[in-house]
Parts: structure tokens; sequence; C-alpha cells
């Protein structure tokens, strides 16, 4: 008898392929959520291209933010359907990649990895969005800049510090490029301001904060950790009070 | 005939290893063994306890994670409020200290991600992701 394992071998490959069962439509989305938007929502879908139900043993994202639903736990044969994943923008920016992880029964592929793409659109970039002086320190000006995000146009910015201990003052440096210069009337008290930073015509306010902080601690010293206060706290620089502002 | 099962098989171990040498080059970047963060940006559970009081903690996860339970005196500060939750951290921030973030368990990614806006944003030195996230802290401490 002659024996070919080759040929044995790849009509196995033949016998699986030929019962290969959820065809997925994409297993990759990009989303393109609208300003303001609270979610982006992905649809992946399917079909049972085997002779065979498959059946859906979990359906997992990879992060807290994003829910995934299955329409049904049982695909029948030729069924289609799809996989929603819900991404909660929240307060997040840029390209956000979040994944869902889908584990049937099939024989093969028994797990799918469904990757979602949201790109959140910005309006305006702040760098560095913390400036602070140590107590005692002189109360020279620091800078922080501010510009328009890809596919904005933005004019004119306006600063808004919640204490009247911070002055800001903005400058245009270029086209949608604003230098924000800010600076402490003193350095010798503890104090936090809360800059409110708003592009004209924009209902979207973005936030800087700017501290004098207590000079850094010898190892071994006495921290301060403390629990987040609620917002509004005593810990948190007030907001949204507006005292003293700058508009550019 | 022997040789002719061996080369068999041979082509047949060499097939095999198409599908691998495929996704592993397609995939390179998702590597699942692969961390994206860099080893500098790490921290162990045993190190960070070195640093005894130098550290401020920060826990990335859910709210509704976080109050039920956390680091003792861990800051939260989370993508979903993260303009509301930012000052409250910065007014806990200290000059000198390292900062620790930290969420669920390894695989997760939002420590990763608020360490990178904590370091890009604010421009905060010294700012570091715990390795094993929550599930190795409580491994070590409870």
């Amino acid at each position: 008898m002659k024996t070919n394992i080759l040929a044995l071998a790849l009509s196995f490959i033949l016998c699986l392929t030929a019962r290969a069962e959820l065809k997925w439509e994409q297993t990759s989305v990009e989303l393109h959520p609208a300003r303001g938007d609270k979610q982006a929502i992905g649809h992946f879908k399917y079909e049972n291209a085997g002779k065979t139900p498959v059946h859906f043993k979990s359906v997992h994202a990879s992060c807290g933010c994003t829910a995934a639903q299955s329409q049904k736990d049982q695909v029948g044969p030729g069924e289609k359907g799809e996989i929603t994943a819900t991404f909660n923008i929240g307060d997040r920016t840029g390209t956000q990649i979040k994944t869902v992880t889908v584990e049937t029964d099939e024989s093969a592929n028994q797990k799918t990895v469904l990757t979602l793409k949201a790109i959140i659109p910005q309006e305006l970039e702040i760098s560095p969005t913390f400036v602070f002086w140590k107590q005692g320190e002189k109360a020279d000006t620091k800078s922080i800049a501010v510009h328009a995000g890809k596919d904005f146009s933005v004019k004119h910015i306006k600063v808004t510090s919640s204490s009247p201990d911070f002055q800001t003052k903005v400058q245009e440096t270029g086209e949608g490029q604003f230098k924000v210069d800010v600076q402490p009337n003193e350095t010798n008290r503890l104090m936090a301001s809360t800059l409110t930073i708003q592009a004209e015509n924009s209902p979207k306010t973005f936030y800087a904060t700017a501290r004098i902080t207590t000079a850094p601690t010898a190892p071994g010293a006495p921290t301060i950790q403390k629990a987040p206060a609620a917002p509004g706290g005593p810990t948190a620089p007030a907001r949204p009070p507006a005292p003293t502002s700058q508009t550019h | 005939m022997k040789f002719s099962l061996a080369r068999q098989a041979l082509i047949l171990a060499a097939l095999s290893l198409l599908p691998g040498v495929g996704q592993a080059i397609y995939f390179r970047d998702k590597i699942s063994w692969q961390s994206p963060i860099p080893p500098s940006e790490m921290v162990s559970v045993d190190r960070a306890r070195e640093w005894g009081d130098g550290v401020i903690w920060i826990d990335a996860r859910p709210d509704e994670e976080f109050a039920r339970d956390h680091v003792p005196g861990a800051v939260s500060l989370n993508e979903d409020r993260w303009n509301e939750l930012l000052p409250q951290f910065l007014a806990a921030w200290l000059p000198g200290k390292k900062t620790i973030v930290y969420c669920g368990a390894q695989s997760c990614d939002l420590a990763r991600e608020v360490a990178e806006r904590l370091r890009k944003e604010a421009q905060l030195p010294d700012v570091f992701v715990l390795e094993g996230g929550w599930e190795a802290w409580v491994k070590k401490n409870r």
C-alpha cells in the first residue's frame, strides 16, 4: 500500500476548511465621531457559512469603556448577525483603539479579535495642561501652548482663571496657534487656579491647572496622600467661577 | 520510500509553520507577549513598596471599581472623567514624588493611557505603570 502523507494531510485540511463557519464581513472598523458625540458604535457583521450552528461562548471588550453585545447566542447555518461594540468616549482624545474578543465553539478560529478604532476630533491641543511654581520660587511667567487641532480653524481663544491670584495673557503666535502666559501674583502662599480655555464659537471647554506647590519632601518625610475629594471639594481648584479672563 | 516519507514530513512541517510566521509578521506590533510599555516606565509592587511615601498612587479604573476598593490613598483618575478628576490629582501632586498608575490587571490598557497623558499633556516627570495592576497589588498586600 502506497501511503501518501501529503495527500492525506491536504485532504484533511480541505475537510476542515469546507466546514469553516463564522465569516466576518470585517474584523476592524474605523469610526470618526463628530464633535460632542458621547459614543462611537461599531458594527461587526458575520454570517455562518458552515453547516453546523455556532455558539458564542463569550464576547469580551478590552476596556471598561467599551460594551460589546451579541444579538444572539447561537447562529444557525446561513444565518447572519452582528456584534455591536459601543465605545464611551468620555474625556478621551485622539486615536483610540479598543478590541473585542469573541469566543465561539467552532473547531477552528475559536477566538476572533475585533478592532474598533475611533478617531476623536480634538478642537484644541494644549501643552502643558499643568504649570506650577514651588513655594517661594520667583513668580516668573510660564507659558502654555494652545493650537487648533487638525481640521479645526480657531481664530480666537478665551482664557479664564478661576482665581485672581493668577494672571493670564493670550498671544497669537501663528495661524491657529496661541501662547498663554500665566503668572502668579506671588508664590509665598499655596494656591491653585483652573484655567478655562475656550475657542470662539465653541461650546467645548478645555482646562489647564496652575498651582503653587510645597517644596519637594525629603525621603521618609510625611506625605500628602488624600483620597479624592468630591468634585468641587477642598482639594479641587474651584470651577467654574471666572474672576479674571483674557481673550485673543 | 523512507526518504520520500521524511521529505513529505518535512514539507508538512514547513507548511505548518507558514501561518504562524505570516501571523507573526502581519501582527508584529500586536503580539500579546510583547508589552507596549517600555520596561523603564513600569514598576513592580516590590519596587513601589521600597519607594514608600515618595509615591502618589493613581487608580485608572472606572469609578465603580475604584469605589469598591483601591490602594490606600490612591487618587481616582480615569479618562471617562479626565477633565473633572485631573485637577483633583494635580492638587495632591508634589514635585519630587513619583506617580504610579494602575488598572485592573496586566492586560488592561487604562493605566498606560493615563500615564501617557500625564507625561505628554501635563508634562509630569516620574510617571510609572504598576506591573500586574491592582491584581498584583492585592496579591502582595492582602
